[in-house]
C-alpha cells in the first residue's frame, strides 16, 4: 500500500533530473529512511528510462561494435578495471606502469573528493531544510505563547469588567433556580418572568416522586421579572421530584389550573 | 563456448544468461548484448549529445560499465534494458553539462528494479513506438518541457528561464505530461 501519497509525483520528477531546491532535498531526506518509496523511486526509474526509446533510432559507426568487442578482449576475462579504448602506446612499459598508478591515484581520489563532495552537498541541503523547519515551528511556538499571555492580561487585569451578553432583539428567557434541601428548606428564585395579566399570580409548586403536586407558595415578581420564595414551610415526610411556577388566579389554588412558566426535575 | 551447456550463446537467451556467459569472458554474449542495445544507447546519447564521436564515447563508455559492474547485476527480466537506457541518459546529461559523473554511479550501483521487457526486438521496437505515440500525444507546451528535462538535462527552473514561462507553470507541464505518460505505461 502507498503510505507515503504526497511524494508520488516527485519519483519521476526527481529521476528525470527536474527537482531542484527545497523539493530536491525533503525527498532524499525522506528516502533515506522510507525502503518503501526508494522501491517506489527505482519503479519510477524503470519508467522513465522508457523515455529513452523516444529518441530517434540512429545506427551506431560502422566498427563500433568491434571496439566494444576489442576493450573487452584487451582487458580479459579476470581483468575488467579499466576501459581500454585508448591507442597502444610505444612507452616503455616501466612509464606505463608508473603513470597508470599515477592515473589510479588521481581517478580514486578525483572519486572520492567528488562522492564526497556530493555527500556534503546533501548534507547542507538537509540541514538548511531542518533549519527552516526549525525556525519556522519556533515562531510558530512564540506566536502561540504571546496570545496566550495575552488572554490571561485580559482576564487578571484590574480593570476588567465582565459583560454578559446575549441576542440584541430576543427577550431574556425566564428561569429559576431553587436551592432544596429536604431537611433543612428551600431557597427559590426566578428571572426574566413576564409581567402577569391582572388579577393572576405566580404559584410555586413541589412535584412529589409520589402524588400531585403540592402549593409551597405564590410569589409577584419585580419590574426585571425577578421573583422569590424564601424557606417556605414544605410538606412533611413528602420527597421532590421536581418544582414548578404556573401562572394561577391571585391568591393561589390548592391544584394549579393555569400555564407551567417553568419546570426543573431534582437531580 | 558455454563449459555447462556445451552450445555457443545464441540470440535466444535472456539477458541473464548472457550476461553469465559474458562474465566467464564470453565475447560472442556481449556482441549479442550489443547487438540488442548498443543502437538504443547510442541513439540517446546521439539525441543529447548531437555529436557521432561524444555519442560513440558513450557508447564505449557503458558497456565498459556493463561487464565492470555486471558482477553485482540483479539481472531481473527487463533490468539490464532500463539500466543500459538510464545510464546512456544520464552519463550523456553529464557529459553534456559538464559534470562530474558521480551520480550515475550510484545509479549504477542500485539500479536493479526489473523494468518493462525490451529484450526481444520486436518488444523494443513496439515500445519505442508507444514511448513516441504517448509524447506525440502530449500538448506541444508539455512535450517540449519533457524534452528539455529528458534530452538537455535542465531543471523546471532552467526550463522556465529557457522557456521564460513561470515556475509554476512548468511545474505543473511536468507533472501533467508525466501523470499522462505514467497513465499509458502503468505503475
Amino acid at each position: 500500500m502507498n503510505t507515503h501519497p504526497q511524494y508520488d509525483e516527485d519519483f519521476e520528477l526527481y529521476e528525470l533530473g527536474v527537482l531542484d531546491g527545497t523539493d530536491k532535498a525533503e525527498l532524499e531526506a525522506h528516502l533515506e529512511g522510507c525502503p518503501e518509496c526508494r522501491a517506489r523511486l527505482e519503479a519510477a526509474r524503470s519508467r522513465v528510462a522508457l523515455f529513452a526509446l523516444g529518441a530517434p533510432a540512429v545506427e551506431p559507426p560502422p566498427g563500433a561494435r568491434d571496439r566494444v568487442l576489442e576493450a573487452f578482449r584487451a582487458q580479459g576475462p579476470k581483468h575488467r578495471e579499466a576501459p581500454v579504448s585508448e591507442r597502444r602506446s610505444r612507452w616503455n612499459p616501466a612509464w606505463g606502469w608508473a603513470w597508470a598508478a599515477a592515473c589510479l591515484v588521481l581517478l580514486v581520489a578525483a572519486v572520492w573528493l567528488a562522492r564526497q563532495n556530493h555527500r556534503l552537498s546533501r548534507k547542507v541541503a538537509e540541514l538548511e531544510l531542518s533549519q527552516k523547519q526549525l525556525d519556522a515551528s519556533r515562531r510558530n511556538l512564540q506566536a502561540a505563547a504571546a496570545r496566550a499571555q495575552a488572554v490571561l492580561d485580559v482576564l487578571n487585569g484590574p480593570q476588567t469588567v465582565q459583560v454578559d451578553l446575549s441576542p440584541a432583539s430576543a427577550k431574556p428567557l425566564p428561569h429559576g433556580k431553587a436551592f432544596y434541601n429536604r431537611g433543612r428548606g428551600l431557597l427559590f428564585y426566578a428571572a426574566n418572568l413576564g409581567p402577569l395579566p391582572s388579577a393572576r399570580i405566580y404559584e410555586l409548586w413541589l412535584i412529589p416522586t409520589e402524588g400531585k403536586p403540592v402549593d409551597i407558595g405564590i410569589f409577584n415578581t419585580d419590574t426585571q421579572g425577578n421573583g422569590q420564595v424564601i424557606l417556605p414551610s414544605l410538606p412533611q415526610g413528602l420527597t421532590a421530584k421536581a418544582f414548578a411556577v404556573t401562572i394561577e388566579p391571585a391568591g393561589g389554588v390548592p391544584a394549579p389550573t393555569g400555564p407551567m412558566v417553568l419546570v426543573g426535575p431534582v437531580s | 563456448m558455454d563449459p555447462m551447456s556445451g552450445r555457443e550463446p545464441n540470440l535466444q537467451d535472456s539477458d541473464e544468461a548472457l550476461i553469465r556467459r559474458m562474465l566467464r569472458g564470453e565475447e560472442v554474449a556481449l556482441g549479442i548484448l550489443y547487438d540488442r542495445y548498443g543502437g538504443r544507447v547510442y541513439s540517446v546519447a546521439k539525441r543529447i549529445l548531437q555529436d557521432n564521436g561524444a555519442a560513440e564515447e558513450i557508447l564505449q563508455d557503458i558497456f565498459h560499465q556493463l561487464w565492470r559492474n555486471a558482477a553485482n547485476f540483479d539481472s531481473g527480466r527487463g533490468a539490464l534494458g532500463s539500466w543500459l537506457l538510464v545510464m546512456a541518459r544520464n552519463r550523456s546529461i553529464d557529459r553534456l553539462r559538464r559534470r562530474m559523473p558521480a551520480a550515475t554511479d550510484e545509479v549504477a550501483a542500485t539500479l536493479h528494479k526489473p523494468g518493462p521487457d525490451i529484450e526481444s526486438a520486436a518488444a523494443r521496437n513496439e515500445m519505442a513506438e508507444r514511448v513516441r505515440a504517448a509524447l506525440q500525444a502530449l500538448p506541444e507546451a508539455q512535450r517540449e518541457a519533457m524534452e528539455l528535462a529528458y534530452f538537455e538535462g535542465l531543471t523546471q527552473s532552467e526550463i522556465a528561464q529557457r522557456t521564460g514561462d513561470p515556475l509554476g507553470t512548468v511545474k505543473t507541464r511536468l507533472r501533467t505530461a508525466l501523470a499522462s505518460l505514467r497513465a499509458e505505461f502503468g505503475e
